[in-house]
């Protein structure tokens, strides 16, 4: 059975969200253990705790792969906010970045099959352009953690 | 994923040999995200249970066997 994180582990977790908004890309478990002053077993430890809780998600070798609706790698799937671009993990995660930043926001998907960019924007908070755009979701709530690359 | 209309929809899911899941409008997806992803930022936030996910969808009328 996994801990529950700690206070310390939503701490870690708010730091790599300001980092990956500030920057696009996630603080490695070095980066964390000597921005919090603990050691790298310690950083391993809290990021796999909030994995486990469903607060961010870590690739096979324990680095951040994606904190919601971020992701740490360049996906088909991003949001330009004030001049840079942040990766989504999905069509859902790319509107999740300006509802999560209380932003504006010019958004590009790649089409699944054609592979052109669909673009749409957030401005003043409504969604414009991408008239007829539907999502499809692949995978019903209830499997949603069973397999976060593939929801 | 991001579609321009159904029958998209429908030819990439033969072409993949993937069962057809929930498909909702790109606007029903912004009101979806507002809701989700409002607080994910908040120091406060501590994740999301199950029921409280559940009532998000019920909000947005998404029930069914998908959101359950």
């Amino acid at each position: 059975m996994s801990l529950k994180p700690s206070n310390r582990d939503w701490q870690i977790r708010q730091h790599i969200y300001a980092r990956l908004v500030g920057t696009g890309r996630a603080p490695s478990t070095d980066d964390i253990a000597e921005h919090f002053g603990i050691v790298l077993r310690d950083a391993s430890a809290a990021l796999q705790r909030l994995h486990d809780a469903h607060a961010l998600a870590l690739d096979e070798s324990g680095a951040i792969l994606m904190a919601h609706p971020l992701s740490a790698v360049q996906t088909d799937y991003r949001a330009r906010i004030d001049g840079r671009w942040l990766y989504a993990n999905c069509a859902w995660d790319s509107l999740g970045i300006p509802a999560m930043l209380g932003c504006d926001a010019q958004i590009e998907a790649l089409h699944p099959a054609t592979r052109q960019p669909i673009r749409y924007a957030i401005t003043g908070g409504q969604l414009v352009s991408a008239e007829g755009g539907l999502v499809h979701f692949a995978q019903p709530f209830r499997n949603w953690y069973d397999d976060i690359v593939e929801t | 994923m991001l579609f321009r209309s159904d029958e998209e929809i429908e030819s990439w899911l033969r072409r993949k040999g993937i069962e057809r899941g929930a498909v909702l409008s790109l606007r029903r997806v912004w009101e979806l995200a507002k809701r989700w992803y409002a607080d994910r930022m908040s120091a406060d936030f501590r994740g999301r249970t199950a029921n409280e996910a559940q009532a998000i969808f019920r909000q947005l009328g998404l029930t069914g066997e998908f959101w359950l």
